[in-house]
């Protein structure tokens, strides 16, 4: 007798578990499968090196939703996030005004705009200008990731009714403001920022922020509506700023799972699904690789929506238009990851020592046109040559993550095209030699870096899709340009969490709102299905 | 509306009391023009004022060599036909021909892309690719047509008020909600999903074969500072395609005369309902008082007097340097100030001492009636002309969309020793952030890149040129007043486009100060030779007016 749940979920990273608490808080009998060990998916901490703890992929945090964190009591489960201070942006040598300069912002905003006015005076005024105005932009566009998304080419106007309010809400914003809110969901990250300041590593370094994950450069026009989401995090009030969580990224994973369970939610890891059952139009379960089979009332996936349609759906389920659309569907993976476990710190000759600026961010993004140009090598299949790198030591704010003394530093780098041009042959060849550019980029800066490695993981975007599922290796489940966002997300008319086959949702980052480590995808889609139950119950 | 009763040629303030016009129209453009003829139609007493010696602002025929050359729009096939209905414009002059060959577009392996007016000719011509190409082509050719009448219902019209109560509930329930319905489900989720798209995913929708992914990818890029892998550039490939018969291939329409006949076609109507239109008068500010315009200020010192004042140039320009920056006010400024401007075009014009062979053409010159394409092999191709633009450098192999108008309208030629022709050519990617000086040495640098570029597909083209002239970016700021050397007076990427034409809560013609108002390509439905800005402007001029009689 196969086992019977209300609700099967597929796939125990954040969205997945996420879901799952929410089911089970609703009283639904549920159950958690995950392909691996370890619970986390891209949200997952694991010993690479022995003694080193990783956040393998993911690593930091600041748009996990404050409703989640509240609804789950998820600090009860362990949740725990450690502020991380600022972003270094290293110069070479001739560079800045000072020559072999560097750019530093701190939480402190005093000193970032005395730290501002020593490279420009009007950068400086512009800056708090800039700030006040992106914290009411991402005031006024948060309860987007509240919203379900519509499909407009319906007759029945109700499930607009959201975006109704949101363009009335709009009406009433001064227009200057309604006019840069236009100009972030339109404009380059580059040229928005141009608006405003002149100084170049300062536009280098937040437009790095608008092309994290995209196969997008930050020239390309879009990519200003990701420098939002920065400050979407800070408004909430729950973090104010990036964080890492302690014990890695896997432990906002596990804190998640605690609740789930504590919710009465079952999760089995090394339990790899197969295929989804379907029978007539609508899902009644799945089949495990090992054979075994669960039913289920609803099915829910939050793997992406390549794996979900195409690989676990049987062939010939769907209508063939709707397979057409989900193979439209971009992911481009364009990044990868090099871990690194060290002895010492790093030490960049702009700023010798290992004071406090190792202690946030530390942005490889002297120039606008060193971002550019690492794009320009993307587009054509290659790894960038110089690549843009978002470095994290988070030993310096979580010890316990390596041996005493010893380091952890986390290298998110971009651009790795998940499709390399011809003549450099698959990744598998490639991973080394990317992972010396990489260092290669690094010692630009900071010459020691070559000395200081004990172990090193690169993680190429193959590699990601290997080991973590995510197809083409896109962080976010597919590609965030803006005609894959919201009722678009991931296909037109199924943007509302549903699939064309009933009782079986998604719930992963392809849905809106896209991905990152947010949960409002999981929660949202939960809420779905309960409210699909609620109708039927009613009716 | 009283008569006209100052005399032409009276200076307005001589007339004491009052206005002598209506309306002043600033800028004798395509654009310009058709405001103008709108609103004398209409019974305004309009003058129309032009910086330059000659009617047609980026769309006229110039001398070259004894010849007539497009100076720098070379078709005008996107001519709105209500426009040309409206205005008589052919018993006021003007003649259009269209050749039966839309592009023809040379590859390097000695085959061509060439696409008809007739889709089954196109279908028959693109079989040499693949049969499964032709049969895509044909759908593309469909979808883009449906897709483009949505934005045609778009372009027709001023964009709604975003200030007006319940503006949100407008936009998803009335005009558009209707225009956008009628598009049926299927092209109503497609046009949401590609008008943000690159035009290099759009067209790979449709094509496997990189050449026709980059003809048809073309028409999405071309004017602008986006290559074909920036989202938006979708967008531009379809507004081509609006309110016309473009579809797939683009229209390829020449007026006899070159392009100055459309717009001395409009100045004929324009003249006939009584507007007059000053030459070689230059406008160095729009006159306000209490924030409102008085009229214009010329560079003679002259000064014409008009409680409204219609705008043909483009709307940076318009808002940072004609009017008085205290009647703009600071934050509008900065807006202004910011409107993107990446001109990226150079114009290089040859007169031929004869027809030059492409082999690709066989013997057959029919083919090169169209446009021709060159440098449109791939996507990756064309994007790789694009880069170096981004950082201020020539592209090493252009894309050139070049025309031999002669080829169909001999009178350009009228006169020169037989077998002359003039070819026209639009060199893209050539970056306006070079300074001018900078422009000056390079120019024939450009001029020569152009013809070894032709000659990739045309060999030995260089020994038939008579005489060339090259338009830099910013000869295009310099002589036609164009800011930023870009002929569509702002880019037509997504930051700019519809509601926010040229910027948000001002896309309805009228701009931020009482009476002054926008008609040419800066405003929506943007640039090409439409007509439509200059008329919609008018539209609104009149509905002012109007309200101001009650």
């Amino acid at each position: 007798m196969p086992q019977r749940y209300d609700a099967v979920i597929i796939g125990g990273g954040h969205n997945g578990l996420i879901s799952a608490a929410y089911l089970a808080r609703a009283g639904l009998r549920t159950l958690v499968l995950e392909r691996r060990h370890v619970l986390g998916g891209a949200a997952v901490t694991e010993e690479i090196v022995p003694g080193f703890r990783f956040s393998v992929a993911s690593y930091v945090v600041s748009l996990l939703r404050p409703e989640i964190i509240r609804d789950l009591e998820l600090p009860k489960h362990g949740l725990d996030i450690l502020p991380l201070d600022g972003t270094f942006t290293p110069l070479r040598e001739g560079e800045g005004p000072k020559g072999g300069d560097y750019l530093w912002r701190v939480n402190d905003h005093g000193r970032t705009i005395r730290e501002l006015r020593r490279w420009s005076k009007s950068d400086a005024e512009a800056y708090e200008e800039y700030g006040q105005l992106m914290v009411e932009m991402a005031r006024f566009i948060k309860p987007i990731l509240g919203i379900v998304p519509g499909d407009p080419t319906e007759n029945d106007p109700r499930p607009m009714l959201p975006l109704a309010s949101l363009a009335r809400r709009f009406g009433q914003l001064p227009e200057r403001q309604q006019a840069v809110f236009v100009q972030l969901m339109t404009m380059s990250a580059k040229d928005f920022l141009d608006q405003w300041f002149e100084t170049d590593p300062l536009k280098a370094t937040m437009s790095a922020s608008g092309i994290i994950g995209t196969y997008q450069g930050i020239r390309s026009p879009g990519t200003a509506y990701v420098l939002l989401h920065h400050y979407m995090g800070e408004i909430d009030g729950a973090f104010r700023a990036w964080g890492i969580p302690k014990g890695g990224t896997g432990g906002v994973s596990y804190a998640i799972a605690r609740a789930a369970q504590a919710q009465g939610a079952q999760i089995r890891t090394e339990a790899p699904v197969a295929r989804i059952k379907v029978s007539g139009d609508r899902a009644t379960g799945v089949v495990l690789a090992s054979g075994e089979e669960i039913e289920a009332g609803v099915v829910l996936s939050s793997a992406d929506a390549k794996v979900t349609f195409l690989d676990l759906l049987e062939a010939g389920t769907l209508d063939p238009t709707f397979e057409q659309e989900v193979r439209r569907f971009k992911f481009r993976g364009s990044s990868g990851k090099v871990n690194l476990a060290v002895d010492r710190l790093p030490d960049f000759s702009c700023l010798p020592g290992f004071g406090e600026h190792l202690r946030g961010a530390i942005s490889f993004s002297p120039t606008t046109r060193e971002m550019e140009q690492a794009y320009d090598d993307a587009k054509y299949g290659h790894f960038s040559s110089r690549p843009y790198i978002d470095m994290i030591i988070p030993t310096l704010v979580d010890p316990q993550m390596a041996p005493p003394g010893k380091h952890v530093i986390s290298c998110f780098v971009q651009y790795a095209p998940y499709k390399l041009a011809p003549e450099l042959g698959t990744w598998d060849d490639q991973r080394e030699a990317f992972g010396d550019a990489v260092i290669n980029r690094i010692a630009e800066f900071a010459p020691n870096i070559r000395d200081i490695i004990v172990g090193r993981q690169v993680l190429t975007p193959l590699d990601i899709e290997r080991t973590i599922g995510l197809t083409e290796g896109n962080i976010f489940q597919g590609e965030l340009s803006l005609e894959q966002l919201f009722f678009n997300r991931p296909v037109p008319g199924y943007a509302r969490f549903r699939t064309p086959i009933r009782n079986l949702y998604l719930s992963g980052s392809s849905t809106h709102p896209g991905g990152g480590l947010m949960g409002a995808n999981g929660r949202l889609a939960a809420l779905e299905v309960l409210k699909a139950r609620g109708g039927r119950r009613a009716a | 509306m009283s008569g006209a009763t100052a005399a032409p040629g009276v200076p307005a303030n001589a007339v004491a009391g009052g206005s002598a016009y209506d309306a002043i129209v600033v800028g004798a453009g395509h654009n310009g023009l058709t405001a103008a003829a709108y609103l004398a139609r209409a019974g305004l007493r309009v003058a129309v004022v032009e910086a330059r010696g000659v009617v047609g602002g980026a769309a006229v025929t110039e001398e070259l060599g004894g010849v007539r050359v497009p100076a720098l729009a070379h078709t005008v096939g996107r001519l709105k036909p209500s426009v040309v209905r409206e205005l008589e414009l052919a018993k006021h002059g003007l003649s259009l021909v269209a050749p039966e060959v839309r592009v023809f577009a040379p590859q390097p392996d000695g085959r061509a892309v060439t696409l008809f007016a007739e889709l089954n000719r196109t279908w028959d011509a693109l079989r040499a690719y693949s049969a499964d190409e032709a049969t895509s082509y044909v759908e593309f050719d469909s979808r883009v047509r449906s897709l483009a009448g949505f934005l045609a219902d778009l372009a027709d019209e001023a964009p709604p008020d975003v200030r007006a109560p319940g503006f949100g509930d407008a936009l998803l329930g009335l005009r558009l909600g209707r225009a956008f319905r009628g598009l049926g489900k299927d092209d109503g989720r497609t046009i949401l999903r590609v008008l943000a798209m690159a035009v290099a995913d759009f067209t790979g929708e449709w094509f496997s074969a990189e050449p026709i992914r980059a003809v048809t990818a073309w028409r999405g890029v071309r004017y602008t500072a986006m290559g074909p892998w920036s989202a938006g550039s979708t967008a531009v490939l379809l507004a081509d395609a609006a309110g016309n018969d473009g579809g797939g291939s683009g229209e390829t329409v020449y007026a006899r005369g070159g392009p100055s006949a459309v717009a001395e076609a409009i100045a004929a109507a324009a003249r006939a309902a009584g507007a007059e239109i000053r030459l070689n008068a230059r406008v160095t500010e729009v006159t306000t008082r209490d924030g409102a315009v008085t009229g214009v200020a010329l560079a003679s010192g002259e000064e014409l007097r008009a409680p409204a004042v219609v705008s043909g140039v483009d709307p940076k320009r318009l808002l940072t340097t004609l009017v008085d920056p205290v009647v703009v006010g600071p934050s509008m400024r900065w807006r202004a100030g910011n409107i993107r401007t990446p001109g990226s075009v150079a114009k290089v014009n040859l007169v031929l001492d004869g027809l030059p062979s492409f082999p690709a053409a066989g013997d057959d010159p029919r083919l090169l009636r169209g446009r021709i394409l060159v440098g449109a092999s791939s996507i990756d191709d064309m994007e790789r002309s694009f880069d170096p633009s981004k950082y201020g450098l020539l592209p090493s192999s252009p894309v050139l969309e070049a025309t031999i108008p002669s080829l169909v309208d001999p009178s350009l030629v009228a006169g020169a020793k037989d077998g002359t022709h003039v070819m026209s050519v639009i060199a893209q990617w050539m970056p306006a952030r070079l300074p001018a000086d900078a422009w000056a040495e390079r120019r024939e640098q450009v001029g020569d890149l152009v013809v070894r570029t032709l000659e990739t597909v045309a060999p030995k083209l260089g020994k038939r040129v008579r005489a060339r002239q090259v338009l830099t970016p910013s000869d295009l700021e310099a002589e036609y007043g164009l800011t930023g050397g870009h002929p569509l007076h702002a880019e037509p990427a997504l930051d700019s486009f519809f509601l926010w034409r040229p910027l948000l809560g001002w896309a309805r013609y009228r701009m931020p100060v009482d009476g002054l108002y926008l008609a040419g390509s800066g405003a929506h439905p943007g640039g090409g030779v439409t007509g439509l800005p200059g008329r919609n402007a008018a539209r609104e001029v009149l509905a002012d007016a109007k309200r101001r009689r009650r």
